[in-house]
């Protein structure tokens, strides 16, 4: 684990409602630089809003997210603007979902490199770095697959690369194997958690799956909106 | 069906909610359309029926000896056709079953015609003049309350004063249309004899078409063709609106143990219902717009209201027929769509389109082009062919344009994608290349609706290649205004007429013409005499030096466009000769030329109307062709704005269906002005690859369809109108596009992507 002292993320008194409902009732979380955070919890648990509310997705209602990268002015993540927070999510974040979500019409090629040309880099070293990672992740020879051609698994480490691409300081992950067999979970979080411990790149996973949030170097539980427990896991 | 399965399906979200509202207005907005369409087509053959008797030529007025070479001549009617004799006619007297007509080939008021027929009959005549009903009274006229109008708020000298005395208006029952210049004047029988423009009339026609029945119809029938095709596209387009959110929720249907059949069943009822509200609606809407409608002139005047009936039967078809189609489509798509308890089964990718989609255009290219070939060779079955090729053609090329839409847009999607290089280009091009038919269908409407501008717009332009008129020595003057001078006129009572005539107010000289006999007349040669010293009056500028100077007759025809020398001649007076031809020479103004018609029309001794080299504008079948291509224009504007409304149905559904990509690629910080780009690009390509082609295609389809239908006629550069209906389609577009952006705002926050 490469973690230093600075938290990269820190959360304080977070508040979200929707409705009558509170998803969050004061949380405060710090997430390491470098660490992997795995956040648990059951349904509803407002575990996805936690995560939402980190990565500048939702604006809480009252507390503070703070993003202090290294060498940055630490930013008030909920103080942006939508064009700053839409900057902050393409340049420093990335993002994994419970199903790959990739654009259908094109490849897994053109997938991964969709983040590299929204950040303005020219599309023959989008996808010259796109090839890179994708034959990183064992899918070489599927570059030129639709979405509909590939395994859950290989779709969902496209998925991977895909947030990897730009070499993100944070990557949210939401349910990331979700949706997959244990074999394809493990086989994803391998190759997942191998490439962001060797960028040193800080991972905010929810999962309800213990064997997925073994994988992390830390877990906290979230119930009725506010964190219940938190675990540091022995390597 | 389980009522509270259709419940489940059509309640529960405001987005299904707002695709039932969408498919209810777009459908509203089509049968709108389609019943004033109806309504207009209905309109218009009214119209021609109400017209018709202004089409009745009757029958010679006067009989002829047979000379015994003529009689042997099976060209030459022995009893009705003058070459058959020298002698003269024998009237054939007035009945009481008969009246005395003329017809005025060219009665004009400024630039509009006005129809005029002038009767003669006993004072026991039974025959009824259409809208009348008793021939009028020497002096006295029936008008048109349009004509009535434009004489009461013009001054008498220069329209008024031409008929006499206002004895009432024509029923609007013989009128074509509230614009109709339509005017009934009675005169003198001799009067009327004299001019040699009479005919005995026992009743009148009811054929409203006469000669120009094929060039009417097949213009009507392309028309009609035109604006109905974008009105079944927009159906087409709103009935599919959110397919794809459909999709899922009959997903959950099928999971809840609902068979196929029923899910076809319920997309069927779901339709139907916003459908039925839909065209019920625009059953009312039309009912509602038809006096709007009949403002909007066609062929030159606008329609009267109770045209555009159509009853409710028609609007009971429409309904039914409507709703049906809908009903029967939305099951169809859906049973198709593979739809299974877990989603989408059978993922059905768009079959790319193949080279073979161009048939139809060239179909319908050669079908064209057949037709122009055919127009030059002169036999029955060419005739016989020639409506149904140019018919069958542009609706071949109307469909083809449509087939071959997709076969380019990806062509052209391919070769973008290839040297794509910024995200939104990526994406847009991409999703075209793999679903071009599905992208070229939202464009479809409008790329339709600029090839049918193209094909009207250079169909138009015929009339604009008529050269106009200009002062050519040798030529009747744009500025003069000639008339014939009757039988039995003397020089006194032409002279006496010249002196009138340069006391009017922009009147700058009359020249009278000379011959052996008035035109009409037996023994009528085709020299005409005139003083030189009013040469120069008509514009010559060769002058031959003798005190009288001779011209061709053919000077007076103002189609020519040789110019005819004035000749010498050793004869100094016209004691041996009758006044056949005044000439009029005016300044130019239209109020002087009107005033010079009017003194000559009303003078008594005339025996054609005062004409300008002009007027022949007036009566060319290219006017016909144009004043039809009104018809096609306010198509045009109905195509446009479906167009229109399509693009925009077309690329909402195209944002609500793939929300959650949307809204994904927001969330990885995908600004919304990238997402807005990819949505233009997504409209652009296909609308600019096609509407390129729309346009040559439209023009190549003008040129073929008006050569097909008159030879003589050629193409130029269409009229202003033509570029601001381009300009007003492209901005249409731009508009239909651009009032999705809030969708995109609203359907596509990151938080649409779901997360767990």
């Amino acid at each position: 684990m490469n973690t230093t002292n600075t938290p990269i993320l820190s959360a304080r008194d977070l508040r979200h409602s929707f409705g009558p409902t509170d998803a969050l009732r004061g949380i405060d979380l710090d997430v390491q630089a470098g660490e992997v955070l795995a956040v648990m919890g059951p349904s509803g648990s407002g575990k996805s809003t936690l995560l939402h509310c980190l990565a500048g997705v939702l604006t809480p209602d009252s507390g503070t997210v703070t993003y202090s990268p290294a060498n940055q002015a630490p930013r008030d993540v909920g103080g942006l603007n939508e064009q700053e927070r839409s900057r902050l999510r393409l340049t420093d974040f990335g993002f994994v979902f419970q199903f790959g979500q990739l654009l259908p019409e094109l490849n897994a090629l053109d997938n991964v490199s969709i983040p590299l040309l929204l950040a303005g880099i020219k599309r023959p070293e989008a996808l010259r770095r796109s090839t890179v990672l994708l034959e990183r992740l064992d899918l070489g020879s599927m570059s030129g697959k639709l979405p509909g051609e590939l395994s859950g698994g290989q779709a969902q480490r496209v998925a991977v690369a895909r947030a990897l691409v730009t070499a993100p300081t944070v990557l949210f992950a939401d349910e990331p194997t979700g949706s997959l067999d244990s074999l394809a979970s493990e086989n994803v979080l391998t190759l997942m958690l191998e490439l962001v411990r060797e960028a040193g790149t800080t991972v905010v996973m929810v999962t309800h799956d213990p064997r997925s949030a073994a994988y992390a170097d830390r877990e906290v539980i979230v119930r009725d909106g506010a964190i219940s427990a938190g675990y540091r896991i022995p390597a | 069906m389980n009522s509270v399965l259709l419940k489940l399906t059509i309640t529960g979200s405001r987005s299904a909610y707002g695709r039932l509202a969408g498919i209810a207005a777009g459908v509203a907005v089509g049968v709108c359309m389609l019943l004033l369409l109806w309504g207009g087509a209905n309109g218009l053959n009214a119209r021609d029926d109400r017209g018709a008797w202004l089409r009745e030529t009757g029958t010679p007025s006067a009989t002829y000896p047979t000379p015994p070479s003529a009689a042997a001549d099976p060209d030459i009617d022995p009893d009705t056709d003058p070459a058959a004799t020298s002698e003269a006619p024998t009237p054939i007297p007035l009945t009481t079953d008969a009246v005395l007509m003329r017809s005025n080939p060219v009665e004009v008021f400024r630039d509009q015609l006005i129809n005029r027929r002038d009767f003669a009959a006993l004072d026991t005549t039974t025959v009824s003049i259409p809208g009348v009903g008793a021939p009028p009274a020497p002096g006295e006229y029936y008008a048109s309350p349009a004509l009535q109008q434009l004489i009461d708020s013009t001054p008498r000298d220069e329209l008024g004063d031409r008929y006499g005395t206002f004895a009432g208006t024509i029923d609007d029952s013989a009128l074509p249309g509230p614009d109709s210049l339509v005017i009934v004047t009675g005169a003198p029988e001799a009067e009327i004899r004299n001019s040699g423009l009479n005919f005995l009339v026992t009743g009148f026609t009811t054929d409203p078409y006469g000669g120009n029945a094929a060039t009417y119809t097949t213009v009507l029938s392309i028309g009609a063709i035109a604006v109905f095709f974008p009105v079944l596209l927009l159906i087409s387009i709103v009935t599919g609106l959110g397919a794809a959110e459909r999709r899922e929720r009959f997903s959950t249907l099928r999971l809840i143990g609902a068979s196929p059949r029923v899910v076809a069943r319920i997309a069927a009822a779901e339709t139907a219902i916003p459908s039925l509200i839909g065209a019920v609606a625009g059953v009312v809407l039309a009912v509602l717009l038809r006096p709007v409608a009949a403002q909007l002139p066609v062929n030159g005047t606008r329609m009267f209201i109770s045209d555009l009936t159509t009853g409710w039967v028609a609007g009971l078809i429409v309904v039914t027929v409507v709703v049906a189609a809908a009903a029967v489509t939305a099951a169809y798509r859906t049973s198709r769509a593979g739809i299974g308890p877990l989603g989408v089964t059978q993922s059905a990718p768009e079959t790319l389109p193949r080279t073979r989609r161009l048939l139809p255009l060239l179909g319908g290219l050669a079908a064209l082009v057949l037709a122009a070939l055919l127009s030059r060779t002169a036999n029955d079955l060419s005739a016989q062919l020639q409506t149904p090729l140019l018919l069958g053609g542009f609706a071949f090329t109307l469909v083809g344009i449509i087939a071959a839409g997709p076969w380019l847009t990806l062509l052209v999607s391919r070769i973008g994608a290839r040297r794509a290089h910024s995200a939104a280009a990526v994406i847009a091009l991409t999703r075209i290349q793999r679903t071009p038919a599905a992208t070229f269908r939202s464009v479809s409407g409008l790329v339709i609706a600029v090839f049918v501008v193209s094909v009207f717009a250079g169909a138009s332009s015929v009339i604009e290649t008529r050269p106009t008129p200009t002062a050519t020595p040798g030529l009747p003057q744009p500025t003069s205004v000639t008339s014939t001078i009757s039988t039995g006129t003397t020089t006194t009572d032409t002279t006496s007429m010249k002196d009138r005539l340069e006391q009017l107010p922009g009147i700058r000289h009359a020249t009278i013409g000379y011959g052996a006999a008035a035109f009409t007349e037996i023994g009528a040669e085709r020299e005409i005499y005139l003083r030189a010293e009013d040469a120069p009056s008509l514009g010559f500028t060769s002058i031959p030096t003798t005190d009288v100077v001779t011209l061709d007759m053919s000077f007076l025809d103002t189609w020519t466009t040789t110019p005819v020398p004035l000749l010498p001649t050793p004869t100094t007076t016209f004691d041996r000769f009758v006044p056949v031809v005044i000439m009029v020479d005016t300044d130019g103004t239209p109020g002087a030329v009107d005033r010079a018609r009017t003194a000559l029309n009303t003078s008594g001794i005339t025996g054609t109307p005062g004409t300008t080299p002009t007027d022949l504008e007036l009566q060319s079948s290219a006017r016909l062709v144009q004043g039809l291509a009104v018809l096609a224009y306010l198509g045009m504007v109905i195509a446009v704005v479906i167009a229109g409304v399509s693009l925009a149905v077309g690329t909402a559904s195209a944002i609500l269906d793939r929300k959650k990509v949307l809204g994904l690629m927001r969330l990885m910080g995908m600004p919304t002005s990238t997402l807005r780009r990819i949505i233009l690009q997504e409209a652009a390509v296909p609308l600019l690859t096609v509407l390129t082609l729309s346009i040559g295609l439209g023009f190549l389809v003008a040129w073929l369809m008006i050569t097909g239908i008159d030879d003589s006629y050629t193409l130029t550069w269409p009229g202003t109108d033509y570029f601001i209906a381009l300009v007003i389609s492209l901005t249409l577009a731009l508009a239909a596009v651009v009032a999705t952006f809030g969708l995109i705002q609203r359907n596509t926050t990151p938080t649409t992507t779901r997360f767990a």
